[in-house]
């Protein structure tokens, strides 16, 4: 009996919360009124926003995946000194508030040499369009390298053996062997990623600044139009970023095919 | 031919300590020992997959110490097969021969051939995940024996097929490792591949090998009473008293037993399980030794029943099959005797 009236809560608690959740979600597109979201769709600021954020969001994605790749299989991998400290170090922004972590970009990048050089040969990066690029790499990457590590461990050592043993360089046995048998992994972290560095907003918004028709993205005209009390323009941004998000994940999970059944060992 | 000089490694968890080891052309040497000796990092130490602290490795009389692995012609099969589960059979079997730059249809033709000995020709389009276990080791088999290795290492590749499918593939592998003339090295914890397949056996205890010889030698001339015990040899003691009928009797205990070896003094005998008969009389047979004793216990593993027995002076143990348990009506407590040969009685020191 106990056991049963257990189970029972416990399924009517998953059944509350995903309802709360989705009244929620369904809120957002039904509480403004039709024609006011169209209007906004339409206008300049919303399709600015939206293609700055398809640009940097994919360039970011991009960059994290061509980082992560090679820092997640080392960490996987091979056994050096200070690994334990750079799984760490790479773990921090994930309990950084994002505008903790913005600050921190914007003082190095701001006020350091290193910041100082970059700058001297052209690549501006505060209160730029670059910044945010930056700062969805920073968002973005932790999280990704975390999915794609794991996607790493669960290729056994032992295929990669296998293939050095029948002849394969590491270099050819990683791009032939554990690289497609990781390829699950890699999707999700690509999705993650790019999720991720869409809704990025805090560290966004202070190390490139947040400016109207100039680093705007889609995040910020939400914000932006939240302090201006354009409730249609705010609300229309949020549901475009909901649907680019699940447009992504369609897309991915159609890219990714029939890759579901690899069998691990 | 592969020779391994004093080669140490430290694994953390895993030691192989001061680890010499030759193994001459188409020689078929099993490694077997305790879980935890090395049996595998050793393996894998000859492969090339880890750092050495010490010592070399030669194949051919090639120093390939710091030879990285896909440069040493060795290949590996694992105990869990390792198919590349992104790639077809064929593609899997063909895998080392694609680097070696051949021509298509020359890889086709060699992949088609040893798919057809080792009978999976008929499965090379599927891929690994819908094969079963003993298929897919045989096209494991079928992928590290294409590209001729000059030597080939398995690390217990039957133990986790059925017991039926094992049979079946431990005979394949003898016919075609005969047929090509590989050179083996067969890490296994299952007696039956050591009597079946090997030329040589090295018993490893703690991450050193402790005794190597033929399985013959190993097995009915254990050097310690580790590998007596790991090989399941029985020790008996006794003194050297005489000679009769150009045997030397030795006396265990007040029991006297015939050995065809010839030695003096205190001695250490060993006599296989598997060399003892159970009779309910005291037939007139070959067997020299009859000894009267007493079934202790009994225990069954695998096809076989071990049976624990006890004379007056000593005890030992002897294996029988479920139908002799069954004719002889063998149980705890009642009373047999114990019959075997002069020469399956050995002086081991």
């Amino acid at each position: 009996m106990g056991r049963l009236s257990f189970k029972a809560l416990t399924i009517f608690m998953a059944f509350l919360f995903t309802l709360l959740l989705f009244i929620a979600i369904a809120t957002l597109f039904f509480v403004p009124s039709p024609s006011e979201i169209l209007e906004a769709l339409k206008s300049e600021e919303m399709a600015y926003s939206l293609r700055l954020s398809l640009i940097t969001a994919s360039t970011a994605t991009l960059l994290v995946i061509l980082v992560g790749i090679p820092v997640g299989y080392a960490l996987s991998r091979f056994d050096f000194p200070g690994r334990s400290a750079v799984k760490s170090i790479l773990d921090l922004p994930m309990a950084f508030p994002e505008l903790v972590l913005g600050l921190a970009l914007l003082l190095f990048f701001g006020k350091t040499y290193v910041g100082g050089v970059l700058s001297d040969i052209g690549l501006k990066i505060v209160f730029t369009k670059l910044g945010i690029i930056v700062a969805q790499f920073f968002t973005a990457f932790p999280y990704t390298v975390r999915i794609i590590y794991a996607a790493f461990e669960e290729v056994n050592l032992r295929y990669e053996l296998v293939a050095r043993s029948l002849g394969y360089s590491e270099f050819e046995t990683f791009m032939k062997v554990t690289l497609p048998m990781a390829k699950n992994g890699l999707f999700a972290s690509t999705i993650i990623s790019f999720a991720r560095s869409m809704g990025a907003f805090g560290a966004v918004l202070i190390l490139a600044g947040g400016s109207y028709m100039d680093t705007e993205i889609l995040p910020i005209t939400l914000y932006l139009n939240i302090s201006y009390g354009n409730i249609g323009m705010a609300i229309s941004s949020g549901i475009v970023l909901v649907i680019v998000s699940f447009l992504a994940i369609l897309l991915f999970e159609r890219l990714e095919g029939g890759g579901h059944n690899v069998v691990r060992g | 031919m592969l020779e391994v000089e004093n080669l140490c490694i430290d694994l953390g968890d895993f030691h192989l300590r001061d680890i010499s080891l030759s193994v001459e052309e188409g020689d078929y040497l099993t490694i077997i020992g305790p879980t935890g000796a090395g049996k595998s990092v050793l393996l894998e130490a000859i492969a090339g997959f880890y750092p050495l602290l010490s010592g070399r490795i030669f194949l051919d009389s090639r120093d390939v110490t710091h030879e990285p692995p896909e440069r040493r012609g060795i290949s590996i099969v694992y105990q869990d097969y390792m198919l590349f589960p992104h790639m077809t059979v064929f593609d899997n079997i063909a895998f080392g021969l694609r680097k070696k730059d051949l021509p298509k249809e020359e890889i086709k033709r060699e992949v088609k051939y040893i798919a057809r000995e080792l009978r999976v020709d008929h499965i090379l389009h599927r891929k690994p995940g819908t094969l079963s276990g003993g298929e897919q080791q045989r096209v494991a088999l079928a992928r590290a024996l294409v590209i001729k290795p000059k030597i080939l290492l398995m690390d217990e590749p039957f133990s986790a097929l059925d017991d039926k499918t094992r049979e079946k593939l431990r005979s394949l592998v003898r016919e075609v490792i005969a047929e090509h003339g590989t050179t083996v090295i067969h890490v296994t914890h299952d007696f039956e591949d050591v009597f079946v397949l090997a030329k040589h056996v090295a018993v490893m205890r703690e991450g050193r090998i402790i005794q190597f010889g033929t399985p013959e030698e190993v097995f009915s001339r254990p050097q310690c009473e580790f590998v007596a015990d790991f090989t399941g040899t029985n020790l008996l003691r006794g003194k050297i008293v005489g000679e009769r009928n150009n045997l030397t009797m030795v006396k265990v205990g007040s029991t006297i037993l015939y050995t065809v070896d010839k030695a003096e003094g205190n001695v250490t005998l060993s006599l296989r399980p598997e060399e003892v008969i159970l009779a309910s009389e005291p037939s007139k047979c070959s067997a020299q030794n009859v000894v009267p004793v007493t079934v202790e216990s009994m225990e069954r593993r695998g096809y076989h029943v071990w049976l624990s027995l006890s004379s007056d002076d000593f005890s030992f143990r002897a294996v029988v099959t479920p139908n002799t348990v069954v004719l002889l009506g063998i149980k705890p407590r009642r009373r047999f005797y114990a019959l075997f040969k002069a020469s399956t009685l050995k002086v081991i020191k």
